[in-house]
């Protein structure tokens, strides 16, 4: 029961930190650093909260938010790219905004503070009947599954195809690991990082569309409560790798569907939600050591 | 990450005319934004300004509260600066900043009050220990085995405000006062007010102090003067024989040492205790603040005391108006973002399209 349980929070819990992963991992993969997919979800969680309240439709609801997504990311490159900002301020810089934006806009329009409750806010449908939660272990799992699940699990699939054997994925990595040879063969690399960082906002407005619409229906200031740092700090684990960097993110979702059992376990929540930081700072160290006896080997 | 635009220096414009316009431009642009908002919600964004130039500056007592607001951002400001103008990237101040204000009110409350305002020292220096402890080991990591600074302190950010949130809730819980609090540092403790009703407190002092002793060590020091040859160019500051690893754990070093000290004053000056949610982002604005100021210690003045302003009468600018308080986010985000953005390209571009 317990372990039933466990698995469907898990697989739900991932969602959003994968799609936002992946879509960070493909942008890093250009050589832009995201770091502020948190700001992307937030805007897609609202909108696809809107969008589904006024249209009732789950789907317009949740493309809505990808382009919103890809919108503000797409402003964001133009930024980094035309007017050569630093990426990283500039990324801290628009959480902000959006933060204050969405605010703003939250308690002049709805007149709330920090959350959006709209009536007739449509849910994901689950893809599978609901007959499926009969069976043993995965039961629970299968017969929650949502399709932005599916999907984020279809991209990790088809993206290391897409980024190793594509051309759009061959010029993708030109741009950001060989910036010289991308230039000596005259790719469109502003365009490249452009395009993107529109996909990593594409793939976060989803994620913040998953959060929104999966199970509460509703939009909260905090809702991504940093979903988009630990995106962050999955895809600097799995080292840009989308198969390695979706089990991470599997792995932390997992850690944030058992915390109020570890709670209850008596282990404190707040230091076991140090846990994908501290990963990540593993994972930087033992990158660095392995530089350095390289270095000091050749 | 040793960034051009961070190291202070876009060339091209001419000096004076040029660092002025770069300090006033990204005001215009979040003038702008945050006008464009007002106006969208039917506001006249004149009337607002003013009124919020008015409640920053208007009385003394206002002054008092813009000032108070700006103390934090004294010390996190200059402790952005110190880093940035060596080229490292330490998004980590607010992390040391949150485990100082912490650290100094354990010393506040655990030690016993005999020991009278000695305690003020004692708590800022464990506090500026314990914040220095903890950018070292970006620091050292980074200059050693090259680990990238800004993931590694943005992640201690994270891991910081889980320490600090659970050690607030778990052992160091104040018994008498429900959640997320600490028991209330001795009396003997707190900073002097400066201005009483306002909490404008001694702290602000300390700050100004932090920001002249900024402008002395990188104006008149060998080593403020390696730190900025390190953050302009790691080859040639190599082949004059100045330790790059050593300026740059030293520029983690001085950055924690400020961050704590702030940590302390915003603990014994402003709260009198530690509680959950000690800085709403102080870190952050700090780092707007540095870029905001081009890593000047003048410009770090002017502009901890605007943004101040900004939070002071934002505050109450929401009494008098339905403005939403979120006004103030957008003001800082839009600042953040175009204190960043290079004119003079921007510049060139356009001139270009014109020819």
């Amino acid at each position: 029961m317990i372990v039933e349980q466990v698995l469907a929070a898990s697989v739900i819990m991932t969602t959003p930190i994968l799609l936002a992963a992946m879509g960070g991992l493909v942008n890093r993969r250009a050589g832009i650093v995201n770091i502020a997919l948190d700001a992307k979800m937030l805007v897609g969680a609202f909108v696809a909260v809107v969008v589904s309240s006024a249209t009732g439709g789950w789907f317009v609801a949740v493309l809505a938010a990808a382009f919103a997504g890809a919108f503000v990311g797409y402003l964001f490159a133009l930024v980094i790219t035309r007017a050569n900002a630093n990426m990283i301020v500039a990324g801290l810089g628009l959480n902000v905004l959006v933060a204050g934006v969405l605010g703003f806009i939250l308690s002049w329009v709805y007149d709330s503070s920090g959350t959006l409750r709209l009536p007739d806010v449509v849910l994901l449908p689950h893809i599978l009947p609901q007959s499926l939660e009969a069976i043993p272990v995965v039961g629970e799992a299968l017969a929650d599954l949502d399709p932005l699940t599916v999907f984020a699990w279809a991209s990790v699939a088809v993206l290391p195809f897409l980024l190793a054997s594509t051309r759009i994925g061959l010029w993708l990595r030109a741009t950001g690991n060989a910036p010289q040879v991308a230039r000596a063969v005259g790719l469109p690399q502003n365009g490249i990082k452009e395009f993107s960082t529109a996909f990593a906002g594409f793939f976060s407005g989803l994620g913040g569309a998953h959060l929104a619409l999966a199970s509460i229906g509703l939009f909260n200031e905090g809702l991504t409560a940093g979903r988009g740092f630990i995106a962050l700090a999955a895809f600097y684990f799995g080292r840009d790798r989308p198969v390695v960097t979706a089990l991470v993110c599997l792995l932390f979702g997992f850690l944030e569907a058992t915390q109020i059992r570890m709670q209850t376990a008596g282990l404190p929540p707040k230091l076991v939600g140090t846990i994908p930081y501290l990963f990540v700072l593993v994972a930087l160290c033992l990158a660095g050591f392995r530089n350095q006896r390289r270095k000091a080997l050749s | 990450m040793s960034d051009q635009a961070i190291a202070q220096n876009n060339g091209v414009v001419p000096d004076a005319i040029g660092k002025g316009f770069a300090f006033v431009f990204p005001f215009i642009a979040a003038i702008f934004v945050s006008g464009l908002a007002l106006l969208a919600i039917g506001e006249n964004p004149v009337d607002i300004f003013v009124l919020m130039a008015n409640e920053a500056f208007g009385t003394e007592r206002r002054i008092a509260a813009t000032l108070s607001a700006a103390t934090p951002l004294l010390f996190t400001g200059v402790a952005t600066a110190i880093c940035f103008r060596s080229g490292v990237f330490n998004v980590g101040v607010d992390g040391a900043f949150v485990l100082a204000g912490l650290a100094a009110a354990y010393i506040g409350f655990t030690l016993p009050a005999a020991f009278g305002v000695s305690l003020i020292p004692m708590a800022f220096v464990f506090a500026a220990l314990v914040a220095a402890a903890w950018l070292y080991v970006p620091g050292y990591l980074m200059a050693h085995y090259e680990v990238d600074e800004v993931v590694s302190t943005l992640m201690l950010n994270f891991v910081a405000l889980g320490i600090a949130g659970y050690l607030v809730n778990g052992p160091l819980l104040s018994e008498l006062s429900g959640n997320n609090v600490t028991p209330l540092i001795h009396e003997a403790a707190h900073l002097p007010r400066l201005l009483p009703p306002s909490t404008l407190h001694a702290g602000f002092f300390i700050g100004l102090l932090m920001v002249i002793a900024y402008g002395i060590w990188t104006r008149r020091t060998a080593t403020g003067f390696e730190g900025a040859l390190v953050g302009l160019n790691q080859r040639f500051s190599r082949a004059i024989g100045i330790s790059v690893p050593g300026a740059i754990i030293l520029a983690m070093v001085l950055s924690g040492i400020v961050a704590g000290f702030g940590g302390a004053s915003h603990a014994m000056g402003q709260l009198h205790r530690f509680v959950e949610g000690f800085s709403p982002g102080y870190g952050f604005t700090g780092m707007a603040v540095a870029l905001l100021g081009r890593n000047t210690a003048l410009g770090i003045f002017l502009s901890a005391v605007l943004f101040g302003a900004l939070a002071s009468a934002g505050t109450t600018v929401q009494f008098f108006s339905d403005i939403p308080l979120d006004l103030v986010n957008i003001v800082e985000g839009t600042v953040m973002i175009f204190a960043v953005v290079e004119i003079s390209r921007l510049a060139w571009r356009r001139r270009r399209k014109a020819a």
